[in-house]
């Protein structure tokens, strides 16, 4: 029955787990991409354990409601899409500089402006954190007693959210102005001082990849047809 | 009013920095510091100063070493624990201030230490009256300038009626009307007893409103002393060597001869005496 799941769970070893081990970041991917996909794996296992619509192969009765190995087995494979989803996004976060993403984003004609919102959304996140941890640093040292009790730790967390969030966005106003001051706006090309170097290998990875990626959607929509 | 105590104190972070076993930002420092002192910690950026100071609360805990609050190591005590007796008011504001109204900014830390009723109202009064803030009491913190915001968060910890009042850079940013604020606070704090450690980059400030002064650099304590002392000519190639300058009448006063004389008071005085 787990026949649907092998092709994807074997395709996430070799395009992420693979990778982050050669990377190093193995350990920080499984716990950065647990910690953004439990509670939506979870509730996706649940529902489709319990709510799978046509289910015939009873696993377990619980009163009203009843596990089947149909959904079960449509569980797992929701569960490896989103590992697959969160793995690649989480290994794209750990193992690029956003410096360098948007020097090569520029060097490949993607405009300043594109590249600069994108380097702005991948830099607020760490910001953010780390101004919410002093902030929580500075509530620890009026007195808010968060040593030992969840609860009370997160009734610390909910006040900072506003403020950090509206600290970050201001900061980001506050760097584009000074762009903006240093010309950032300029029309014409620019010239690049520097940028990530390339090697053959990652090109020919990259390719692998564009290709691997024709290859499966090829093999889905002629799935679909034939 | 506590004695705190210094063993020993090293810290290292072993996060970033130098990746061969981190950076020791404090490299073993023992300081004595009486109740009711008022001692100033200069030193460049990055010598240690606000480190050390952020043990005193228990926010870092020693590498090595100990810190002792009445001969009681902090080790064993929480965050929130020392808060009761230790308020350390922190650089930046906008890494503190959280509230809504200034109102209710300066009434968090006193409310966590659990007063209530006319005890948090008169403390709230105090503590804005001593900055200057009584009117803005519903005012948003973000619409205060930066120099209020950050009298605002000294505004929050003196609220809390610590015994030990630590200020982290409190004139920086401050016009020539929140730096005389700022020491008005330490001369009142002072008058009720209380222990003021402040880290400045300001001689001036230092030397006119502290009876004792520590020179950080590298991690250690290279001088410590009275104004008179650290600033005297002898100790001016270690200041050099720290990137620190003296203040100017402590200069002018050695150029004529007149001894160590750190403040413009003093410099008077010697002048008035040398011409009498």
């Amino acid at each position: 029955m787990l026949g649907g799941i092998i092709g994807p769970v074997g395709l996430v070893l070799l395009a992420v787990v693979l990778p982050a081990l050669a990377a190093g970041v193995l350990r920080g991917l499984v716990r950065t991409s647990l910690l953004l996909t439990l509670p939506i794996a979870i509730s996706a296992l649940l529902v489709n354990l319990f709510f799978f619509p046509g289910g015939q192969q009873v696993l377990l009765r619980l009163g009203p409601i009843t596990a089947t190995a149909e959904g079960l087995e449509f569980a797992l494979e929701i569960l490896v899409r989103i590992m697959a989803i969160s793995g690649a996004i989480t290994l794209f976060y750990l193992t690029t500089r956003p410096q360098d993403l948007v020097v090569d984003l520029e060097r490949r004609g993607v405009s300043a402006r594109v590249a600069f919102v994108a380097n702005a959304s991948v830099q607020t996140v760490p910001a953010m954190v780390e101004r919410a941890q002093q902030i929580a640093a500075a509530q620890r040292a009026r007195g808010l007693d968060t040593e030992g009790s969840f609860l009370r730790r997160v009734r610390g967390i909910v006040p900072i959210v506003g403020p950090v969030i509206l600290g970050s966005i201001g900061e980001v106003e506050e760097r584009t102005l000074a762009l903006e001051a240093r010309g950032f706006t300029r029309p014409g090309s620019r010239t690049l001082l520097w940028w990530p170097p390339d090697s053959s290998s990652q090109r020919i990875a990259r390719w692998g990849l564009i290709l691997a990626l024709v290859a499966i959607i090829g093999a889905r929509v002629a799935g679909r047809l034939g | 009013m506590p004695e705190l105590n210094l063993e020993g104190l090293v810290h290292v972070y072993r996060e970033g920095g130098v990746r061969e076993g981190g950076v020791r930002a404090v490299d073993g420092v023992d300081l004595r510091i009486g109740p009711g002192e008022r001692l100033a910690i200069i030193g460049q950026n990055g010598s240690g100063k606000s480190t050390l100071v952020r043990h005193l609360n228990g926010l870092l805990r020693p590498t090595a070493g100990r810190v002792l609050v009445d001969g009681v190591d902090a080790a064993r005590m929480t965050v929130a624990q020392l808060a009761r007796s230790i308020g350390l008011v922190f650089q930046d504001p906008d890494r503190q201030i959280f509230a809504g109204s200034v109102l209710a900014e300066v009434e968090y830390g006193p409310r966590n230490l659990g007063h209530r009723g006319q005890k948090l109202r008169s403390a709230v009064e105090t503590a804005l009256a001593a900055v200057g803030l009584e009117r803005e009491a519903r005012t948003n913190p973000y619409d205060l300038g930066a120099s209020r915001r950050k009298l605002l968060a000294l505004a929050s910890v003196l609220a809390m009626e610590t015994a030990v009042l630590v200020l982290d850079e409190p004139t920086t940013g401050q016009d020539e009307r929140g730096v005389e604020r700022v020491r008005a606070v330490i001369e009142d704090a002072h008058r009720d007893g209380r222990t003021v450690i402040a880290i400045s980059h300001d001689m001036r400030f230092v030397a006119e409103g502290f009876e004792r002064i520590v020179v950080m650099h590298a991690g250690r304590i290279v001088l410590d002393g009275s104004p008179e002392q650290v600033f005297r000519r002898d100790s001016w190639s270690t200041l050099e060597s720290t990137f620190l300058e003296p203040p100017l009448p402590a200069v002018i006063g050695e150029r004529l001869g007149l001894g160590s004389t750190p403040t413009d008071a003093s410099l008077i005085r010697a002048l008035a005496q040398s011409s009498a």
